[in-house]
């Protein structure tokens, strides 16, 4: 399709010239996603259920992925934004399989099982993973020393410009 | 409510309103302009940021709708609120960063002035201030309804004023708002946010531990509600009372949906310094998720004393908290909750009376080409009517809270979320796209929730949607088709027009 939309317009959109694997997929994945929680919308089925639940726990990883990369590599997030992903769709997928079982569940942490997955896989889990992940890695990739150089300079440039 | 009680809660009341007060007065002091107006004079740090992030983004709803909710759909409500265990991380990386640096090399102040600078288009620009207009008055209106219900509730004021003791206590609450709001603008409300952020994270663990105690711990009231008549084992299944469309286009609008949330991302620009994003997602994460605790504990309990005989099944679920509160809490403990609520509605109020005036008074003007000049003084006048409208809109409009909270909240995810989120991380996407997303956002939300929700015009159609599919989802996954699917397929890139700074802060 990227091929055919190339030669069409005769031009290298910058999609493919300064865009990388990471954030390419993470783009396909947003455009796919969004297309068809639209579509899900008038459709109903085991099968677009399942999409859906797939698709929007997997949405804001994708996001993250497309801000966070940089020449094609996501550092040391890499190995965190897996483990979110993971934790996100397994704990989706597990609620989408006990539906209805509530009754013949056991009880963890409180909870029955399906329920436990909801608080303490897609909140207390991530919480912790997430708010960690930023921290340690914020210094070494996410505004680094020589990014915030960069910036002042830019900025004492522009405070000068403006005096001028 | 016994006397002893009465007045200790208005006891609380008093102090509170007082200590805010207070600060009102002091930050109007230090107002002197419309960046101290409008951003706090970029000048504050990242605990006062986190805090005024999560008392803005929390509200009433959080406090008053969502027990409430909880009590009406179980668990499944929580999909509203459990993505706050990545939100803020989501928030930071996704757009977090490159607002605050943006702010650092030109003078934004507002959501549509980093929508003018990203596109160079007055066209988005200009949608998005309406946006945000219709927004904040959905917001506005869903904050005063709560204050409605909880001045009713606690002072018993239908004997005083019958049929307009709603409208009455509105407008009581909005006057003390628009006060502090009007006279210390942005800075009062950081700083009345960190305030009102603290009393509402120890009011909602102390309650949670109540909780606890009345229902008889976790286990015992789970299993009270699953072998209840009246609630049943479906009360605790995650999909058990709503279908996976709503409870996943719940899911899908409160985390993604953040990314649209101007009082939210408003608060970026007020940091002193990016250096201390570093800990906002785990501060922001941790205090959120403490507030969360009243939605879960009063959430739990109410229906679990119900199944045990304790209470009485309530005849509207949005009285679960306030019954729980005046029920099982002590005398003392009870002011403190109340001035947590009232913090909760009056912080997120204050927020959006101030960026409701900023698109106002700023945004709409640029978009049109002009400026007005007194920002400050307009901006101060703009908000005072502000009130009015929502005031009137509340009264009209009259659903349940956490819907109304829905809607605007919709709204904002929208029309905003993907020009912003993918805009400030894909050099391609262009202004058209931007306008067409914006557009679609707001359009499809309207058009979709009116038709679902109107009969007086029998000629409409009904909605489109199958049963189940939220409005507000179906929205924003429209939105963000439009974005990627107008920026792939034009063809040519936006270098030429890119804004210089834009184009250096994307590539940090």
């Amino acid at each position: 399709m990227f091929k055919d939309l190339r030669k069409r317009t005769g031009e290298s959109p910058r999609l493919f010239v300064n865009s990388d694997v990471v954030r390419r997929r993470a783009l396909i994945y947003l455009a796919m996603a969004s297309t068809a929680i639209v579509l899900s919308s008038r459709f109903s089925g085991f099968f677009v259920d399942l999409s859906m639940v797939i698709l929007v726990m997997g949405f804001p990883t994708a996001l993250i992925c497309l801000a966070v990369t940089k020449n094609g590599k996501l550092g040391p997030l890499k190995v965190p934004l897996a483990v979110l992903t993971v934790v996100l769709e397994s704990c989706g997928i597990a609620m989408f399989l006990l539906r209805g079982r509530v009754a013949l569940e056991p009880f963890f942490g409180g909870f029955p099982v399906a329920a436990a997955f909801q608080l303490y896989g897609l909140w207390l889990g991530p919480l912790l993973l997430v708010g960690l992940a930023y921290g340690l890695t914020f210094e070494h990739w996410e505004l680094r020393d020589s990014d915030l150089r960069r910036f002042e300079d830019r900025r004492c440039g522009s405070g000068e410009d403006a005096e001028k | 409510m016994t006397e002893q009680l009465s007045s200790s809660v208005a006891g609380s009341a008093v102090v509170y309103l007082v200590l805010v007060t207070l600060i009102g007065i002091w930050a109007a002091k230090r107002t002197s302009s419309a960046r101290d107006f409008f951003i706090a004079g970029q000048n504050i740090g990242w605990v006062v940021a986190a805090f005024a992030t999560m008392s803005a983004a929390f509200s009433g709803f959080v406090f008053m709708g969502g027990p409430g909710l909880m009590y009406r759909l179980g668990v499944a409500s929580l999909f509203i609120c459990v993505p706050v265990g990545f939100t803020s991380g989501l928030l930071c990386w996704v757009v977090g960063k490159r607002l605050r640096l943006l702010a650092g090399l030109q003078e934004i102040y507002t959501i549509p002035d980093v929508i003018l600078c990203r596109y160079q288009s007055r066209c988005a620009s200009g949608l998005a201030s309406v946006a945000i207009v219709i927004g904040t008055v959905g917001y506005l209106g869903a904050q005063l309804q709560a204050l409605g219900i909880l001045v009713e509730t606690v002072f018993e004021t239908r004997a005083l004023f019958g049929q307009w003791s709603f409208l009455a206590a509105m407008i009581l609450g909005s006057i003390v708002v628009v006060f502090y709001a009007t006279a210390g603008g942005m800075l009062a409300g950081v700083y009345t946010d960190l305030f009102q952020g603290s009393l509402m994270v120890i009011a909602a663990v102390v309650v949670f531990f109540y909780c606890l105690h009345a229902g008889g711990g976790l286990e015992t009231m789970s299993r009270s509600i699953a072998e209840s008549a009246v609630f049943g084992p479906s009360h605790l299944d995650p999909f058990g009372t709503l279908s996976i469309k709503s409870a996943m286009g719940f899911f899908f609008v409160f985390s993604v949906g953040v990314l649209g949330q101007p009082h939210m991302l408003h608060k970026f620009f007020m940091l002193k310094d990016p250096r201390t994003l570093k800990w906002m997602p785990l501060t922001i994460g941790l205090t959120q998720s403490a507030c969360i605790l009243i939605w879960l504990g009063i959430g739990l309990a109410v229906p679990a004393l119900v199944s045990q005989g304790l209470m009485l099944p309530l005849s509207n679920p949005d009285f679960a908290a306030p019954q729980f509160l005046l029920k099982f809490t002590p005398g003392f403990l009870t002011g403190l909750v109340f001035a947590g609520v009232l913090a909760a509605i009056m912080s997120t109020a204050d927020s959006f009376l101030n960026i409701g005036s900023a698109a106002i008074v700023r945004d709409l003007p640029k978009a049109f080409g002009g400026q007005i000049r007194n920002e400050l003084l307009w901006g101060r006048v703009v908000v005072v009517g502000l009130a009015s409208v929502s005031v009137i809109f509340a009264f009209l409009y009259r659903d349940l809270i956490a819907l109304v909270g829905t809607f605007a909240f919709g709204t904002f995810a929208a029309a905003l979320a993907p020009a912003v989120a993918v805009g400030l991380n894909w050099r391609r996407v262009t202004g058209t796209a931007a306008s067409a997303s914006i557009a679609t956002g707001i359009v499809v939300n309207l058009g979709l929730e009116f038709l679902s929700k109107q009969s007086f015009i029998e000629w409409l159609p009904d909605t489109p949607l199958t049963e189940g599919a939220l409005p507000a989802a179906v929205a924003l996954g429209a939105s963000f088709c439009v974005l990627l699917a107008i920026s792939m397929l034009s063809p040519k890139g936006l270098k030429g027009g890119m804004d210089s700074d834009v184009d250096f802060v994307m590539d940090l």
